[in-house]
């Protein structure tokens, strides 16, 4: 079940999981790892994570993109429509100009794009008012 | 493109009733579709909206001048191949148009024939045209690719070390940051090496492809080579608890080469067959001559390679995906370097291999003859 504080960061980079790892649970987030697009699916479903952080570039370049368009668009995830992603990859530039001539481009873009190395602050003040939203919402 | 499959069409200006009629009589018989316009004001607007292949302009008009249309038809599509139609008594002119950019004049008048021939002419510059901008196009976005894929290869190693620095900083205070210390310095230094080998292959791509890597062609003994290389690789090896043998002939083994470059080849593939290999496997270097070649195999124990792979092998940035693939860090040019060197001296490279019981890769090399 989710806390409300579990966040699954989805990456195949293992030294970049394991420092995130280090860093969000001195924060006090529990931490559910996957090293790939499939597993990532899997362990969603499994925790039902309060945030995703997830890589763009892992195995193949689109595997990040599956993830949010199954999120966005499959009925399968429709409950996990508003979890929200954070979308992060080492190369400069939005998914707006990697997929500048997809027409699928609405369909998988994240609410949220970051570059690796991660802004540290900025990335755990975006993250807690993205944790915090729904749960407002909820009570609201 | 779609567009490709239609004819190109073909704008007539000219203020002649006459030409124009006959012009598109002449330009349909061929298989254009024609549009003709009167002067240039209109004619340009015609061009802006029909983007024609050619354009046939007369020079002499009421309005815009001959040698403004053409300076404007070429704003609008660079490409567009411009004929001037022109009475003798401009030849000059016509000339003059040729050098804003025209591509040919036609002198009045002029038989049906003569338009044919030089409308094929045009249209076969404008094919030469269109397809050397497409594959400029086409290399820019390659070259593109290439930097970002580069770039982020690179990134990917220094953004790790950088997070674990960022984080080892705010963790300071916590008692756990002892440990962690210890233990990421060695993830950081294992990055920044996967870094520096990645760099290493790079230049050395760069020197295989910019061919200055087979100037030098001496006596290279392969039995020495292969035992530096193995002798550098002991602790490697067995940290990953990998054993290594050789199999040398008690006679030297020589080639004709640059030793760098026969040094990065077994390097190469001695450094996959130890690290795509299995905890206990075993690495075999086992090098012959036989029929005038210096053979070398070199075989592991390790996962293997599924066949559908192996046409891929050796392309640039080539590494094999998927479940039960390692994943490990590399460049994805050490198989392309390889084949290239190979290449270089004359020989060919080879692989078997069976997923769960290893690979090997085998090189010929002709064998080394002194001139004398």
């Amino acid at each position: 079940m989710s806390t409300g504080r579990s966040i699954l960061v989805v990456d195949d980079d293992e030294d970049f999981r394991v420092s995130l790892r280090s860093l969000l649970a001195a924060q006090g987030y529990d931490v559910i790892e996957a090293d790939s697009g499939k597993e990532g699916l899997r362990k969603l479903v499994e925790h039902k994570p309060a945030a995703i952080l997830l890589d763009v570039m892992m195995e193949s370049p689109v595997e990040g993109y599956c993830i949010t368009h199954a999120l966005k668009n499959m009925d399968e995830y429709a409950a996990y429509r508003n979890t929200p992603i954070f979308m992060v990859s080492s190369i400069e530039g939005s998914p707006d100009d990697l997929f500048s001539l997809s027409i699928y481009a609405d369909l998988i873009r994240p609410d949220r794009y970051l570059t690796k190395p991660l802004d540290i602050p900025r990335f755990l003040d975006l993250l807690q008012k993205a944790v915090l939203a729904p749960a407002t919402a909820t009570a609201a | 493109m779609g567009e490709a499959a239609q004819p190109e069409s073909i704008v007539v200006i000219d203020d002649d009733h006459a030409m124009r009629l006959s012009c598109s009589k002449i330009l349909a018989k061929m298989g254009f579709p024609a549009a003709t316009f009167e002067d240039g004001a209109r004619g340009l607007d015609g061009v802006a909206r029909l983007k024609p292949g050619i354009v046939l302009v007369d020079l002499k008009m009421p309005g815009i001048t001959g040698i403004e249309v053409i300076s404007r038809i070429h704003d609008i599509d660079p490409e567009i191949i411009i004929i001037v139609i022109t009475g003798y008594a401009t030849i000059d002119t016509a000339i003059e148009a040729m050098k804003c950019g025209a591509y040919d004049f036609l002198p009045k008048p002029f038989s049906p024939d003569e338009l044919r021939l030089i409308i094929d002419r045009g249209l076969d510059r404008r094919r030469l045209a269109l397809e050397s901008r497409r594959f400029e196009v086409e290399r820019s976005l390659l070259k593109r690719r290439f930097v970002t894929f580069v770039s982020h290869q690179l990134q990917t190693p220094l953004a790790a070390i950088h997070q674990y620095l960022d984080v080892l900083k705010l963790l300071d205070d916590k008692p756990e940051a002892a440990v962690k210390r210890r233990e990421w310095t060695d993830r950081c230094l294992k990055r920044a090496e996967e870094l520096q080998s990645m760099i290493k292959d790079w230049l050395t791509l760069a020197k295989v492809e910019g061919d200055t890597l087979s100037g030098q062609r001496v006596r290279i003994n392969i039995n020495g080579v292969i035992t530096d290389i193995l002798s550098g690789y002991g602790e490697t090896a067995a940290a990953e608890r990998v054993s290594l043998a050789a199999e040398l002939p008690k006679e030297p083994c020589c080639v004709a080469g640059d030793p760098n470059c026969v040094a990065v080849l077994f390097d190469n593939l001695i450094a996959n067959a130890i690290k795509y290999n299995k905890p206990g496997g075993t690495v075999t270097v086992n090098a012959r001559v036989e029929g005038g070649e210096a053979v070398v195999s070199v075989s592991d124990t390790g996962v293997g390679i599924p066949k559908q792979y192996h046409p891929f092998l050796f392309e640039e940035f080539f590494r094999v995906k998927g479940e039960g693939a390692k994943r490990t860090a590399g460049s994805g040019l050490g198989l392309h370097i390889s084949k290239k060197i190979v290449s270089e001296m004359g020989g060919k490279i080879e692989v078997e291999s069976e997923v769960g019981s290893g690979s090997t890769f085998r090189v010929h090399l002709p064998e080394y003859h002194d001139a004398t």
